[in-house]
């Protein structure tokens, strides 16, 4: 699927990751058949306004989109970082957004402070505490660690938003070779309620029942109820408990669901709880959800062997996995861990870096 | 009488200093004496102990991870460099013999030989240009710099030192030679000093410089060449960062593969094919980067491939020896120095008749017999070595196979991971039918038992334990559908089982369902039942995936097939052959619903697999992921069950099984033993002084670097070569062969061996474009300044290009700001564009690479600070403009801007008269366009000039030649954009004149101020402070000046004493003056005279030197036979 140099990829999905692989490898990208079957053809209003945020967040990228929007071709220029407003719209959250740029932010010019506006949590993408509390941990093992900040200045839920959040993270030169085999046992469980334009007790019921299902195994159990008064709390109710368990190699796995209309709040939080159990019964070291940073990052590594024991891929992870060997040329070694242990199989991931060094970052 | 007597001898001394002095010296003991070394004092073991610290730090440096491995590393780098007529080429004639006692006639290219047990050496001499010079610069691991003891340094020997410099020094080692030439002990004594003090000046205090003394048949003596090798072999090479990050590789053979047709179609001008052989160097090389060829520019490469060794290092079995054998040091490779048709091999030697087939040219077609010849000579193994191989199985399951002699077969099988034994378990399946056919002597059952053994065994224990623990039914439909059991059952089943992977799962559960209603019956509540067997199910349900997952071969099924992502999620796998093969003229489409599939992160949990969770037993059966949940005791129970359980007789595979079993079976014992060693090392620890573990910083940086190092070896140890090749690229130390399209034709027509082809990798971000900022610094030998926008040319990187830089200054950290020039003895900074190299990168730039000057060339070197896609470099712009009309503190000014639309722009900017009145510019006026409003602090005049101060930003020209030497027929004949000035001289046009631009006599108009005036009436208000004093001059004399002065008697007489005094002193001072201008004279004539004898002396001395000079030029012309360059001495 490689041009002279450049890729191609053909349909709307997976967007992100490409944009990101593209930007990272300097390579042009060209994505065409977006939608083109569809009532409503080309790229939606959240893709175009991740495309302006990534022209926003970089130095002489040219991006075309076509006449109709079923295909773009975006030239990469280089990151540029520094303090960046974006508002984003009410049909995806915030984290669909932040997901690509946490993945371009270390390699920028200036570290990033990036300020988002609109919807905080909702079902479909990660939601501000998830990348606050599991997603940037995973970049400190990469050594990108020192001023990493994610702040909830507002909370947001849909359908109107009204959310804010800061991100802050720092520029590196290079990141570290991962070798991370040991799963560990988990050790702790933290938990954020919270619950905004609705009553305060949600949280607490919600952190009562997720105990409920979780006490049985471990005492290390705190259940934050997160609140937001006012003006900090968004346009609409709602409310979403997240869960995360830290093993003792500081592995995470982590669940999240929020707020559905007619449903209880104990239901809620018991569906949470038992997606953290079956993400911790799915083990590894990374969470599912983050395979993909990870890998990323992996690859992005010193020209060295970087180890990681995960699950197995998911569908984005295998498409990741593709979309990076056109784009790296580089490719996993993927062999299953000896199965001494019993459940669901686990992976072992291992590549040899590509020695991706930040070349924006500047000396002078 | 006296003399023949003889004396009579002293009696010893039985007392007294002597005597005690001597008992003591008997007592003395032998060996070490400690207090001989202990300090004196406690300042000085102070001291002492400091010294040794800092000692110790010496020998410390940054860490840095070398890319080199170190079993099999690529040859050495060893550069000869020097002016000509130094003697290049004898000595790597001198050193190759040493090395393969062989003589070379004439050596093109890098020649390869083996020096040791562990190195290589590649000897490449380096042509006299710069070009050349640059590019080893860049890859050389050890330069031999040849130095003329004769006739001293040259400037090219300068130039590459700082070229070296600016490209990550390599280890350096001088060798002095003519020396012979000097005849005189002293001078030879005084030349070598001298020549070693500025060589340590250049390189470091102590740098090692060799002296060879002449030449003997026609080589260097053999002791001196003995020695000098001796110190190459033991030379250790610090990496050097840009060639740990980039792979590289110094081509030693060269080949045109474009078909002649095409060639001859085009007459010899189309795009041409080419390939490269080298030994890789620095990091690995991926298919798919880009590389640059210095002199050519940037390729793409069209395939990689390793080849074997030309010039292997002895190995295990060819060498048992601690010496490098005999017959090992007569390997060579020097592919391009085969002129007169004859290379060197093993124990042949070669000749090459021109005209007949060459094995590099696979295009051209070869007919049968060529084929059958080349194929002959591929084979690199004995027919013994082929037999010692070949392994024969007994049975077609059998992991086992009976290995004829001491091969390594059966240890190759045991290191083979999983993955072989599932393409084994594949085979064996295809192979079962004819095996039952062919009758072999076991019976069906234990055939049966055999291949469950063999399968269970290599499938991990899991599934052997739920057979054992499932009834008898369930066990057989386990063996049918659990995918990993894949014999027990008849080939269809199995081939269904290959086919739809879904429908196995689906399938399977049926057979659950059977098994449960089976159990049934036995049980007189179902209901429980079925919820005790929850647990069960669960853990089946696991064990199912788990299976399916160990039979999948994940790397395959995502980098080798195009079934879609959710396909091999869902487990499907056969989608890879359908989309291709059916060509119906018409295809149904597809329903597509992933056309509203969104790209979310998080998955929606299936709330039926979330329902499992309600029961007790699944969450029991997590407890152990938990810190709480206690080790997994039970299972290895269980797992001892299963292993006596197990009374299987197997018969051939019993050998390689055992291998297998034993260490399972010593599971639990090395558990325990590795518990029991982390408890103790864990005691250890806290019991010793938890400090004395601790390492200090640089230690650890070592330890990581070494352990990761490790890691990186033992993960790919045992991958195939091809999808080795595939994961982390072609390492360095292989001989590969790359092969490049659409390469310029002149490439291949200008070919020269001598002149060194360098393949380098580019980084992702390397093959890109940008504006580069680098901090500069004009070269203190470099004569003339730099100016901004004059091309020039840099080595940066592996790349040489002209490009034009702007120079600017931090103008307090508020700005760029532009230079007209560099400045003096100061670094500032460049901004141009060209291909992005990555910060830290060091660089030397020229003005010129061609010879035409004797000078030093190297303009300026520096390091790259910034990569960035604009520059943000400033240069003042003064607006001037004047006021038309003035009121108090305001005026109208005009002549700055042209339209109000301007003035619009610059409103609220600070102005200024040239007398310092600072102002600010209000709003434009509708009447004179361009005019404007602007407030002063104070009240400016008519003839003030305003002027706005402004910066105006200026971008560097989009200007990028590289520099294509090698496309050329000789290095030197490059020449790139010139300058204005250089075209006009050359073109013999004069500069062009403005008019307004000549000087004039400027005339300026005096300006006369007029008296101010105030009125009587005035001035009689006012103050007599304020009043104006000014009075007319006086017309009479005043009564000062008309008085008559008479002296006194004593005022008259003590007048012209002093008149007397006075006259008599300037008298003095006359003659004094007089004699001092005659001794003046005769000193001048002196030295007149002295100079005279001097010039007279000088003119002498220059007459002997230019005859001296003249002879040795004339010897040096002879010796050169015409050498192209004349040398230019420091």
């Amino acid at each position: 699927m490689t041009q002279a140099n450049g890729l191609q990829f053909s349909g709307h999905q997976y967007l992100r990751h490409r944009l990101v692989l593209s930007i990272l490898s300097g390579k042009a990208l060209k994505i065409d058949k977006i939608r083109p079957d569809d009532k409503n053809p080309g790229l939606r209003d959240y893709e175009v306004s991740l495309l302006r945020l990534v022209e926003k967040v970089m130095n002489g990228t040219v991006i075309e989109i076509s006449l109709t929007g079923t295909a773009i071709l975006v030239k990469p220029g280089i990151i540029a970082g520094g303090p960046i407003t974006h508002d984003c719209p009410l049909s995806r959250s915030i984290g669909y957004f932040l997901e690509p740029l946490i993945m371009l932010a270390p390699f920028s010019k200036k570290p990033f402070n990036l300020t988002l506006r609109g919807i905080t949590t909702d079902d479909k993408d990660l939601s501000a505490d998830l990348l606050r509390t599991v997603t940037l941990p995973h970049l400190e093992v990469f050594g990108i660690s020192d001023g990493l900040e994610l702040r909830i200045k507002k909370r947001g839920s849909p359908p109107l938003g009204g959310g804010e959040v800061q991100f802050l993270c720092p520029v590196v030169k290079q990141v570290k070779t991962l070798n991370f085999v040991e799963p560990g046992k988990i050790k702790r469980i933290r938990g954020i309620a919270h619950a905004v334009r609705v009553s305060p007790q949600f949280s607490n019921r919600m952190i009562e029942a997720s105990r409920s299902v979780l006490n049985r195994y471990i005492p290390d159990i705190y259940l934050y109820s997160d609140v937001y008064k006012g003006e900090d709390s968004g346009k609409s109710p709602g409310y979403a408990l997240t869960l995360l368990a830290e093993s003792t190699t500081s592995a995470i796995h982590c669940s999240e669901v929020v707020s559905q209309p007619g449903v209880a709040p104990e239901d809620i939080a018991i569906q949470a709880s038992r997606a953290l159990l079956r993400e911790i019964q799915r083990g590894g070291c990374v969470d599912e959800r983050h395979q993909t940073l990870v890998l990323l990052m992996m690859v992005l590594g010193s020209e060295d062997v970087g180890r990681v024991r995960m699950a197995e891929p998911t569908e984005r992870t295998i498409q990741f996995l593709r979309d990076v060997k056109i784009a790296f040329a580089t490719s996993f070694k993927i062999t299953p861990v000896d199965a001494s242990s019993e459940g669901p199989a686990q992976l072992l991931y291992s590549c040899y870096g590509t020695g991706y060094v930040n070349t924006n970052r500047s000396l002078a | 009488m006296s003399e023949d007597r003889p004396h009579k001898a002293h009696h010893t001394a039985q007392s007294g200093r002597k005597v005690d002095k001597k008992g003591k010296g008997k007592e003395k003991q032998t060996g070490f004496n400690e207090k001989a070394f202990a300090p004196k004092s406690g300042r000085r073991a102070e001291r002492q102990g400091r010294r040794t610290a800092e000692k110790d730090q010496t020998r410390l440096h940054v860490p840095l991870v070398d890319r080199t491995p170190e079993e099999d590393p690529p040859p050495v780098v060893i550069a000869i460099v020097g002016p000509p007529g130094v003697g290049k080429t004898t000595l790597i004639k001198s050193l190759v013999r040493r090395y393969t006692k062989q003589t070379l006639n004439d050596i093109r290219g890098p020649v390869t030989v083996v020096s040791g047990k562990k190195r290589r050496l590649t000897f490449i001499e380096c042509n006299n240009d710069l070009n050349s010079m640059l590019d080893l610069g860049k890859v050389a691991d050890l330069v031999l710099l040849m130095i003329d003891g004769s006739f001293g340094f040259e400037m090219e020997t300068f130039e590459f030192l700082n070229v070296l410099q600016s490209h990550g020094f390599p280890k350096v080692i001088g060798v002095l030679t003519h020396l012979d030439l000097i005849k005189k002990a002293a001078t030879l004594r005084a030349t070598k000093k001298a020549l070693k003090k500025r060589f340590w000046t250049e390189i470091y205090q102590g740098a090692k410089l060799f002296y060879l003394s002449g030449v003997l048949n026609g080589r260097y003596p053999d002791t001196e060449i003995l020695n000098l090798s001796r110190f190459i072999s033991v030379m250790k090479f610090r990496p050097l960062v840009f060639r740990n990050q980039h792979p590289y590789l110094l081509a030693d053979r060269f080949e045109d593969l474009t078909a002649r047709e095409e060639i001859r179609l085009s007459k010899g001008k189309c795009d041409r094919t080419v390939t490269v052989y080298g030994y890789l160097r620095g990091t690995n090389l991926r298919m798919g980067m880009k590389v640059h060829i210095p002199g050519v520019g940037d390729v793409d490469m069209a395939s990689v491939s390793a080849l074997s060794d030309p010039c292997p290092l002895p190995n295990a079995e060819s060498e048992k020896r601690r010496k490098l054998s005999e017959k090992k040091k007569l390997l060579i490779h020097a592919p391009m120095s085969d002129v007169g048709g004859v290379i060197y091999d093993k124990d042949a030697v070669w000749v090459n008749v021109p005209g007949s087939f060459t094995r590099g040219s696979t295009d051209v077609p070869q007919g049968e017999g060529e084929q059958m010849v080349m194929d002959l000579q591929d084979v690199d193994e004995t027919l013994e070595d082929v037999v010692v191989r070949s392994q024969i199985r007994l049975l077609g399951s059998s992991s086992k196979s009976i290995t004829v002699g001491p091969s390594s077969s059966g240890i190759d099988r045991q290191d083979s991971d999983q993955e072989d034994y599932d393409d084994s378990e594949d085979e064996g399946g295809e192979d079962e039918d004819d095996e039952m056919e062919s009758g072999s002597e076991l019976d069906d059952a234990e055939w049966m038992n055999a291949d469950d053994d063999t399968e269970l065994s290599n499938t991990g224990r899991s599934t052997h334990r739920v057979v054992q623990r499932s009834t008898a039914k369930l066990s057989g439909a386990r063996a049918a559908g659990g995918g990993g059991v894949a014999f027990a059952d008849s080939d269809s089943e199995m081939d269904e089982d290959h086919d739809n992977a879904a429908g196995r799962r689906v399938r399977f559960n049926d057979e659950d369902e059977d098994a449960n209603i089976s159990s049934d019956p036995d049980d007189e509540d179902g209901d429980v039942k079925w919820k005790a067997n929850l647990a069960e199910r669960a853990a089946e349900a696991f064990e199912l995936s788990s299976k399916r997952t160990k039979r999948r071969d994940w790397t395959k099924l995502i980098y080798s097939s195009n079934t879609t992502p959710a396909d091999i999620v869902r487990g499907s796998t056969t989608a890879d052959d359908q989309p291709d093969e059916d060509d119906d003229l018409f295809t149904v489409k597809k329903a597509t619903d992933d056309a509203e599939a969104l790209d979310r992160t998080k998955d929606l949990v299936p709330v039926d697999e979330l329902k499992q969770w309600e029961d007790e037993e699944v969450l029991d059966s997590i407890r152990h992921l938990f810190i709480t949940g206690g080790d997994d005791v039970g299972d290895e129970a269980e797992y001892e069950d299963a292993e006596g359980g197990g009374e299987y007789e197997d018969l051939e595979a019993s050998e390689g099984e055992d291998g297998e079993n034993t260490p399972r079976a010593q599971d639990p014992k090395a558990a325990l033993a590795a518990k029991k060693e982390a408890l103790k090392r864990k005691f250890d620890e806290q019991y010793d002084d938890p400090e004395s573990a601790k390492q200090d910083f640089y230690d650890e940086k070592k330890d990581e670097i070494a352990r990761q190092q490790e890691l990186n070896r033992a993960e790919f140890a045992n991958v195939d070569a091809e999808t080795r090749a595939l994961v982390e690229g072609h390492r360095p130390g292989l001989y590969v062969r790359i092969e490049l399209a659409d390469v310029p034709c002149e490439m291949v027509e200008h070919f020269d061996p001598r002149r060194p082809l360098i393949v380098g990798g580019l980084l992702p971000a390397e093959e890109r474009f940008g504006f580069v900022q680098v901090r500069i610094k004009r070269h203190r030998w470099y004569t003339r300044t730099l100016k901004t926008n004059d091309p020039l040319i840099f080595s940066l990187g592996w790349r040489r290009f002209q490009t034009v830089p702007i120079y600017s200054l931090d103008d307090h950290s508020i700005r760029m700001r532009m230079l007209k020039y560099t400045p003096e003895h100061m670094h500032c900074y460049a901004t141009f564009y060209g291909p992005v190299a990555l910060p830290n990168t060091g660089f030397c730039a020229f003005n010129s690479l061609g010879t035409e000057t004797a000078a030093f060339r190297i303009s300026a070197t520096g390091v790259v600070l910034d990569i960035d896609r604009s520059a943000k470099i400033v240069k003042k712009l003064k607006l001037t403009g004047v006021p038309y009309k003035i009121f108090k503190n305001t005026a109208f000014i005009k002549d700055m801007f042209t339209s109000a639309l301007e003035v619009a722009k610059f409103e609220g900017a600070n102005i200024r008269t040239v007398s310092g009145i600072r102002g600010q510019v209000k709003k434009a006026l509708p009447k004179p366009d361009g005019a404007f409003r602007a407030t002063f602090e104070d009240k400016v005049l008519m003839s003030d000039l305003i002027f706005l101060r402004a910066w105006y930003s200026i971008q560097p020209r989009k200007f990028y030649n590289p520099v294509t030497s090698l496309l050329l027929s000789t290095n030197t004949d490059w020449s790139g954009m010139r300058l204005t000035g250089q075209v006009r001289r050359e073109e013999g046009l004069s500069a062009p004149s403005n008019v307004n631009s000549t000087y004039k006599p400027v005339d300026r108009p005096g300006r006369r101020f007029n008296p101010l005036k105030v009125p009587r009436k005035l001035q009689a208000s006012l103050p007599y402070a304020s009043k104006p004093k000014l009075m007319k001059p006086q017309h009479r004399a005043t009564y000062l000046q008309k008085r008559a002065v008479v002296l006194e008697p004593e005022e008259k007489k003590a007048l012209a004493v002093m008149q007397q005094i006075r006259a008599i002193r300037k008298d003095q001072v006359v003659r004094r003056r007089e004699k001092q201008q005659e001794r003046k004279e005769v000193r001048k004539k002196k030295v007149e005279k002295d100079e005279e004898r001097k010039s007279e002396k000088k003119r002498e001395e220059r007459k002997e030197h230019m005859r001296v000079a003249g002879i040795k030029s004339k010897r040096e012309a002879e010796k050169e036979e015409g050498g192209s360059r004349k040398r230019r001495k420091t």
